[in-house]
């Protein structure tokens, strides 16, 4: 009997760690890309829409403004790669210069900076899969 | 009666300490001129001084040495389409105009170095997105040629063509602190928050040696 209860205590301790492994793997992914997407925001994005995502006045908007981001979530990798130069409207205010391509950067990467960005600023989307950014950057126009 | 001499000495010098006003350097290349006063042969060292210039602002006023005479002012280099240190060197810059604005005292030339982009009408489009009306901020416009040398010779700063950099133009991201006979008196990294800070303690100070206009 007392080795039956041990073994019942085994082995729902296993299943446990087993579940929460599997849980952790999704997480330690989110970690990974926002992480590095921080740095990545550090070296492509901070010196126009700075550190704390504000953007510049009229000028360069901010990356604070959640359902625009929710909304062109599909069109955010192409944001990026193409640039910008049609007025968008941010937080209720028209802004029309020109943003400028960033061709270089790696589907990779692009999911990294995406993730940090809708994760930072009071935006909470999750975790911006590199597979996601692949499939949305074939429909860019 | 023993402890009252040292004691005496220590008060003197903690007020002689206190009575010392700070003052900010003369910064660039100083020479030494020999004048003749009442006869007698004086050194006197000569600072470098911002030469002479004349540009059109964002309203298309002309800028000189003149319209500056009275007051000091904090020059920068920039273009409007410049994709890396201009957007945070506008933010700082745009917190210290905040700070003085009113204070005809303090003024603020913004110099671009990408004429053949930049015309009045993009100018006077940037100033306003940027929030800033009146006649305290100018972001100017001239002679490419004649800007560089200005950035050069003058400010101890430099602008040049890069086709390697984003947006083809590189240059220095300072902030240039210029007094009202035209001498540098500063020079800060304008897209780094604690000089940025730093500048705007010297404003202070150097405001501080022309008290008779406050």
């Amino acid at each position: 009997m007392r080795n039956l209860i041990l073994s019942c205590f085994f082995f729902v301790l296993i299943l446990s760690s087993m579940i929460s492994g599997c849980g952790n793997d999704q997480s330690i992914k989110y970690q990974r890309y926002f992480a590095d997407g921080s740095q990545l925001y550090k070296v492509h994005c901070e010196s126009c829409h700075m550190n704390d995502g504000s953007g510049l006045a009229a000028l360069i908007p901010p990356l604070s403004d959640s359902t625009f981001l929710i909304q062109n979530r599909k069109k955010l990798a192409c944001f990026v790669v193409y640039g910008l130069n049609d007025s968008i409207q941010i937080k209720g205010k028209i802004y029309q210069n020109l943003m400028p391509a960033e061709k270089h950067l790696a589907p990779i990467d692009l999911a990294k900076v995406l993730t940090y960005i809708t994760n930072s600023f009071g935006n909470q989307q999750g975790i911006y899969d590199v597979k996601e950014v692949e499939r949305n950057l074939q429909h860019c126009n | 009666m023993r402890f009252f001499l040292p004691v005496f000495c220590l008060f003197l010098a903690l007020f002689a300490c206190q009575s010392e006003t700070k003052k900010l350097p003369i910064l660039g290349n100083k020479s030494a001129e020999i004048k003749i006063i009442n006869g007698k042969e004086v050194v006197d060292s000569v600072y470098q001084t911002i030469p002479n210039f004349s540009f059109i602002d964002q309203d298309s006023v002309i800028i000189n040495n003149d319209s500056l005479k009275n007051s000091i002012y904090i020059a920068d280099f920039f273009f409007t389409s410049c994709p890396s240190i201009c957007p945070i060197m506008s933010k700082h810059m745009l917190s210290i105009y905040e700070k003085y604005k009113g204070n005809q005292e303090v003024k603020f030339l913004s110099h671009s170095i990408d004429p053949n982009h930049d015309s009045i009408p993009v100018l006077k489009k940037y100033a306003t997105k940027l929030g800033v009306s009146g006649n305290q901020w100018h972001f100017l416009w001239g002679n490419k040629d004649v800007v560089y040398q200005l950035a050069k010779e003058g400010y101890m700063s430099f602008a040049a063509q890069d086709s390697t950099v984003p947006g083809g133009i590189t240059h220095s991201g300072y902030f240039l602190l210029i007094d009202k006979q035209r001498r540098i008196r500063g020079a800060y990294d304008g897209t780094d928050k604690t000089q940025v800070d730093q500048l705007t303690k010297d404003i202070e100070v150097l405001l501080a040696e022309y008290p008779q206009q406050k």
